[in-house]
């Protein structure tokens, strides 16, 4: 049979790194997202975000306190400010635009040369790397291969990201707050909604996202410049299988691109690079609202 | 205005300038320039040709930006489709050519060849990406183009067809023209100076025409409103498509010219970043106005040198430009050339110059307009005569 000659080449490792690959994605696409399905901003500089949280945490670590979560914390908190003082001194200006949209993107994209330049000013072109905080920093093996078990670590809290994520936004008052504004902006301020602080706090919670994302992949990639710039893609190609404002989406859009790039080499070797963005021009086109359409959901 | 003594003596020169300085002499003007820089030190020349193959790019990409509304993330593919045609045309056409024509001029005869293959493939492309790229619009177009472009990008790496080279792209050698024991280098600063302005001015002149051509008005028409447009009898998805084609195909030139210029074609042009060049040209430039792009491309081209020139900042030219992006959006929508339509009516006074930096456009328009109208003029002339 076909299908057993194709077992024993997907290890065990693989599907895990596929898969902590995908939770990088989720924690970054997933900030994109949120931000997309309440302020309608398709923020460019997301990336950025992701790259300056890992390279805050780095420097936290390096320089600062020589415990890796609380590092991990300042980076996350670290770019949710950045990205809420980017809202509240540009963003904030293009919301009443006729052509907001592309001017948003525009300015963000702006953003992107920005944060790309002050990080290579601050830290160099060089890249950087830390190894996992010592409590996970072992190899774990199974079923004949062997990863690190951070990786595991980084996996669960994704998963405690998505389902924490979903609960803020369901059952708290807040989330019923970000609910409401996403569907009807108006409504929402008539009815006494403080629309531009919870503008604010969604784009500093977006960030955070982002942040923590980059934080916690610190330690299993090499953190440089360029970065911000290739994860972004990823988190486009993520955000629009998933569908744009759909968290559930991100979740699933990010695993399938994180086993994509895992496994996908194995499989096919010309043109695997291309199928993401394959994927991403059949999906725009049959179905824009993703796969797991619906915002807020 | 305050007509003070001097502000009054600028208010005359300025209408004699609007009464005197024609077109024509506008274009006169634009054409000793031209020939004068040929004869300038080679990196300016060098520098010079960049700044018209960014020009020509902007312009092609600002066709669908500013003129039509539809923001492409990437125009990279149509730039670097036109570099990768004539650069595979010269590696494996030019021996042919060499027996067709004779040594002595094929160089010549295939770079013209192979420029025309480029433009043909960047067509071949367009037709079916613009097809269902214009399905979609605002930010859901930028993405699809992104994706196009990155999906290009992706193709040209990998190379599964073995014609491209994967990552070390294709070297364009232009080759050395030799007719009765002269030789010129095609690829020489100044012969592929004067080849990259003739071409650049007379697709931009193209360029022109088509926006002041009904055309052209059909997609400022659309920019205005897609629904108003579409309630009027046009049929806003193919006049998007059609426009879409004829500005991959301006970039596509754009990118036949960049090919020989950099002596290669290198997989980064069909890049994200290559894409965003023209979008930050644009913007810079202003792209409500014809000549937008091409101001933003001079001043991203010569900015850039100029800071290169400081070796302290010449690693964060990109942070300038970021900041010069975001303030422009945010403060001054209408760009560099919405603030030399603003200095000019303060010099000026009244609408008396209107556009002659605009190739003229105005030139015969009536001085006495008032500063008011001509303000508000300014705002709405999206860089045609009407």
């Amino acid at each position: 049979m076909s299908f057993t000659s194709l077992v024993p080449l997907i290890g065990i490792s693989d599907v895990v790194i596929g898969l902590s690959l995908g939770s990088r994605l989720f924690l970054i696409a997933v900030g994109l997202s949120l931000i997309f399905g309440v302020l309608g901003v398709l923020n460019f500089a997301h990336g950025g975000f992701y790259m300056l949280g890992a390279y805050v945490t780095l420097a936290v670590v390096s320089n600062v306190i020589d415990n890796f979560w609380v590092a991990a914390a300042a980076g996350a908190l670290a770019v949710g400010v950045v990205g809420a003082a980017i809202e509240l001194s540009a963003i904030r200006r293009l919301y009443n635009r006729v052509d907001s949209d592309l001017d948003q993107l525009i300015v963000t994209f702006g953003f992107v040369l920005v944060i790309h330049e002050t990080v290579r000013f601050i830290w160099g072109s060089g890249s950087y790397s830390i190894d996992p905080p010592d409590v996970f920093n072992f190899s774990v093996a199974l079923g004949g291969s062997t990863f690190n078990a951070y990786r595991l670590v980084v996996i669960g809290l994704a998963v405690a990201v998505l389902v924490g994520l979903w609960l803020f936004i369901t059952r708290t008052y807040f989330g019923s707050l970000v609910r409401g504004t996403s569907s009807d902006r108006e409504m929402a301020a008539m009815l006494g909604v403080d629309v531009p602080r919870l503008y604010t706090g969604v784009f500093f919670l977006g960030s955070v996202l982002a942040g923590l994302g980059g934080a916690l992949s610190a330690p299993l990639q090499a953190t440089s410049p360029a970065l911000g710039d290739q994860v972004i893609i990823d988190a486009f190609i993520v955000v629009v299988i998933g569908g744009l404002g759909s968290m559930s989406g991100a979740f699933v859009g990010a695993m399938l691109i994180g086993m994509m790039q895992s496994l996908g080499p194995q499989f096919i070797s010309a043109g695997s690079i291309a199928i993401p963005f394959l994927a991403m021009v059949i999906v725009l086109l049959l179905r824009p609202e993703g796969l797991f359409g619906g915002i807020g959901e | 205005m305050s007509a003070t003594d001097t502000g009054g003596r600028v208010s005359q020169f300025g209408s004699a300038v609007a009464e005197g300085w024609t077109r024509e002499r506008f274009g006169l003007l634009g054409a000793v320039a031209l020939i004068l820089i040929a004869f300038g030190p080679p990196f300016q020349v060098y520098l010079f040709t960049d700044f018209l193959v960014v020009a020509l790019f902007a312009l092609g990409f600002n066709l669908l930006y500013g003129y039509t509304g539809l923001l492409s993330f990437g125009h990279g593919l149509f730039y670097a489709g036109g570099a990768y045609g004539i650069a595979i045309v010269l590696r494996d056409l030019g021996p042919v050519f060499a027996d067709v024509v004779g040594a002595g001029i094929s160089p010549l005869v295939t770079f013209v060849v192979g420029g025309v293959v480029g433009l043909a493939l960047v067509v071949v492309v367009a037709v079916p990406v613009g097809w269902l790229s214009v399905r979609l619009e605002e930010i859901y177009f930028a993405l699809i183009t992104l994706a196009f472009g990155m999906l290009g990008y992706s193709l040209i790496i990998q190379d599964p067809a073995g014609l491209t080279n994967g990552t070390d792209g294709v070297i364009v050698l232009l080759g050395t023209v030799d007719l009765g024991g002269v030789s010129i280098r095609v690829g020489g600063r100044r012969l592929y100076y004067v080849i990259s302005a003739i071409t650049v001015v007379a697709a931009t002149y193209g360029v022109w025409r088509i926006v002041n051509s009904p055309f052209g008005t059909v997609c400022k028409a659309i920019r205005e409103s897609p629904d108003r447009a579409g309630a009027l009898g046009i049929d806003v998805r193919h006049h998007r498509w059609m426009t879409f084609i004829v500005s991959a195909a301006i970039v596509g030139i754009a990118g036949v010219l960049r090919a020989g210029l950099a002596s290669v074609a290198s997989p980064g042009l069909t890049h994200w970043s290559t894409s965003a060049i023209a979008v930050i040209a644009t913007v810079i430039g202003g792209a409500t106005y014809f000549s937008g792009p091409i101001v933003g491309a001079f001043i991203f081209l010569y900015i850039r040198w100029g800071i290169s020139r400081f070796p302290a900042l010449e690693a964060y030219w990109e942070l300038f430009f970021g900041a010069l992006l975001i303030a422009v959006v945010l403060f001054f929508k209408q760009g560099a050339v919405g603030g030399l339509h603003l200095l000019r009516d303060r010099l000026v006074g009244d609408g008396g110059g209107g556009g002659a930096a605009e190739a003229g456009s105005r030139a015969t328009s009536a001085p006495d307009e008032a500063t008011e109208s001509s303000d508000d003029d300014a705002r709405t002339d999206r860089g045609d005569t009407s």
